[in-house]
């Protein structure tokens, strides 16, 4: 197929609707950063509750060898684990419950902190070291009083961590900003939906002759469409490429060298986080175009 | 090469059918005028040849092929075998010459070497050489003509189909434009047109097909505008 035609068209298009086209990629521009703003918050919200627990959630550290708590008399056995189990399980209180090993609890040690420090002979800490634990998930994070006495004083058990007054705050503000970046973006996708749909028909009725024509001598609907399609990905990978710089500004200022900086204690995303979320949002953008781009070149230049 | 069969078109709302039972042959190769006052049904019979649109009932072959019943990704190169001309020109106003005729070929996919050597040669065939750079509004309306006929025949085409091809023309201008379709006819090149040019019809002697309210009410194979049959 000749494209020659189709890039001419391309570039015609473009310089013709030029104040549209930067409204289009304006809008996805911010609609994009948006979304993978929601996208990385939602990714952080994870990490930290990956790292405390939902907050749902309380922590039950049992005992291990040389435990601070004078109670620990020795490292926790397996009857107390046994008899542990078994008021959780038979706590009305309680949703559902699982225990994290020795390793795993070492391996979140060592994934906030970097592995370098825990490898080697003089590692400051070895798997050893960490207690065992039992996360429990509560039916109702207002009623806990119950679990909580009954486990407290058990032997075996070091101490009851209720990490929800810590931890619910932050949570329920990652929570906002996520929902709130995402409702944002709902509204300005919609907006771009309709200016790329408003671009598309200014464009066919700028070119409805040529279109006339085209369909006359036989040119295939792939090839009438085709500049409108071209423009539709031109203006997706500008809006893609602005809101992907945006996102990489926001994580590199703003949480690597700023948020994870400061809090320490909080496992922060980094550019992994941030290449997923570009993965999603490089699909989402020229979707956004080519979708209403495809249904109305349907509409307007049927064959 | 065109032929309805029992063909009616009806359009959405009251009144009569635009085409009511309509047949017609046409072989290849002839030159057949369709003429009939306004809203007889010529405009209507045109667009189902194109397969702008489908009849109601009845079947509508062109070059052996049933249209009514084509994929729509097929209809593309139907319209490839058919050359359009209309009274309006339809020429790209900021082309020139050339570039409107090698239009078509261009939007189908040909080579710019094709395109380079057969657009002359069908400017020549039409009348307008050394005219190619001139744009169309430096034209006259004859000559405009020429212009959307050398883009119907371009890709040579086994049917052509006029749609009044003469109606804003003086008649020298017209009577030029009827040679250079009697031209293409003569190559084999089928040619149906819409007309209610009379002078133009008895002046050529062909096959006229008169229509009145959707129907046939006249199939002559050497016939004039009015009825030779008193």
């Amino acid at each position: 197929m000749q494209l020659r035609h189709s890039f001419t068209e391309l570039r015609q298009g473009l310089r013709r609707n030029v104040s549209m086209h930067i409204a289009v990629v304006l809008t996805l521009f911010v609609s994009l950063t948006l979304v993978g703003l929601g996208a990385m918050l939602n990714q952080q919200a994870v990490k930290a509750a990956d790292q405390w627990g939902s907050e749902l959630q309380i922590t039950v550290y049992l005992c291990r060898d040389g435990d601070d708590n004078p109670a620990c008399l020795s490292e926790v056995t397996d009857p107390q684990k046994q008899q542990i189990a078994t008021v959780v399980e038979d706590s009305p209180e309680v949703a559902g419950s699982y225990t994290e090993t020795k390793a795993q609890a070492f391996e979140k040690v060592k994934e906030l902190f970097g592995p370098e420090r825990f490898e080697g002979p003089d590692a400051a800490l070895t798997a050893d070291d960490m207690a065992e634990s039992v996360w429990i998930t509560l039916e109702d994070p207002d009623e806990y009083e119950g679990i909580v006495s009954a486990l407290k004083g058990l032997p075996g058990v070091a101490r009851i961590q209720d990490l929800r007054d810590v931890v619910g705050p932050i949570l329920s503000s990652i929570d906002a900003l996520k929902y709130g970046a995402i409702g944002t973006a709902a509204f300005l996708v919609l907006a771009a939906l309709l200016l790329v749909a408003n671009t598309i028909r200014l464009a066919a009725l700028a070119r409805r002759k040529e279109i006339g024509i085209m369909r006359l001598v036989g040119a295939s609907t792939l090839y009438i469409a085709l500049p409108f399609l071209m423009e539709a990905l031109v203006t997706a990978f500008l809006g893609v490429a602005l809101a992907a710089g945006a996102l990489a500004a926001f994580l590199k200022f703003g949480i690597i060298d700023r948020a994870a900086q400061g809090l320490t204690f909080m496992p922060w995303i980094g550019w992994e986080d941030y290449y997923v979320t570009l993965i999603g949002i490089g699909i989402l953008g020229p979707v956004l175009t080519l979708l209403p781009t495809l249904l109305l070149t349907r509409k307007y230049i049927k064959v | 090469m065109i032929r309805f069969e029992k063909v009616t078109k009806t359009y959405p709302g009251p009144g009569k059918p635009a085409l009511d039972n309509v047949s017609i042959d046409i072989e290849k190769g002839e030159f057949v005028f369709l003429v009939g006052t306004s809203g007889s049904g010529k405009s209507t019979a045109l667009r189902l040849v194109l397969r702008e649109s489908r009849p109601t009932s009845g079947r509508v072959y062109v070059a052996g092929k049933e249209v009514n019943r084509l994929a729509g990704w097929k209809v593309p190169r139907l319209r490839r075998q058919i050359g359009t001309v209309f009274q309006d020109f339809r020429l790209l106003p900021n082309k020139t010459v050339s570039e409107n005729v090698a239009f078509a070929l261009q939007v189908i996919g040909k080579s710019r070497s094709e395109i380079d050597q057969v657009v002359p040669s069908t400017l020549e065939l039409v009348g307008l050489e050394g005219k190619g750079d001139r744009l169309p509004d430096e034209l006259s309306g004859g000559e405009q003509q020429r212009v959307a006929i050398a883009r119907a025949f371009v890709n040579r085409p086994m049917i052509l189909i006029a749609d009044e091809p003469t109606g804003n023309l003086d008649p020298t201008t017209s009577a030029g434009i009827m040679k250079l379709l009697g031209r293409i006819n003569e190559t084999g090149t089928t040619v149906l047109m819409a007309t209610h040019d009379e002078y133009v019809v008895d002046q050529m002697q062909k096959r006229v097909v008169e229509l009145a309210h959707g129907r046939v009410t006249r199939d002559e194979a050497r016939g004039g505008y009015g009825s030779t049959v008193v």
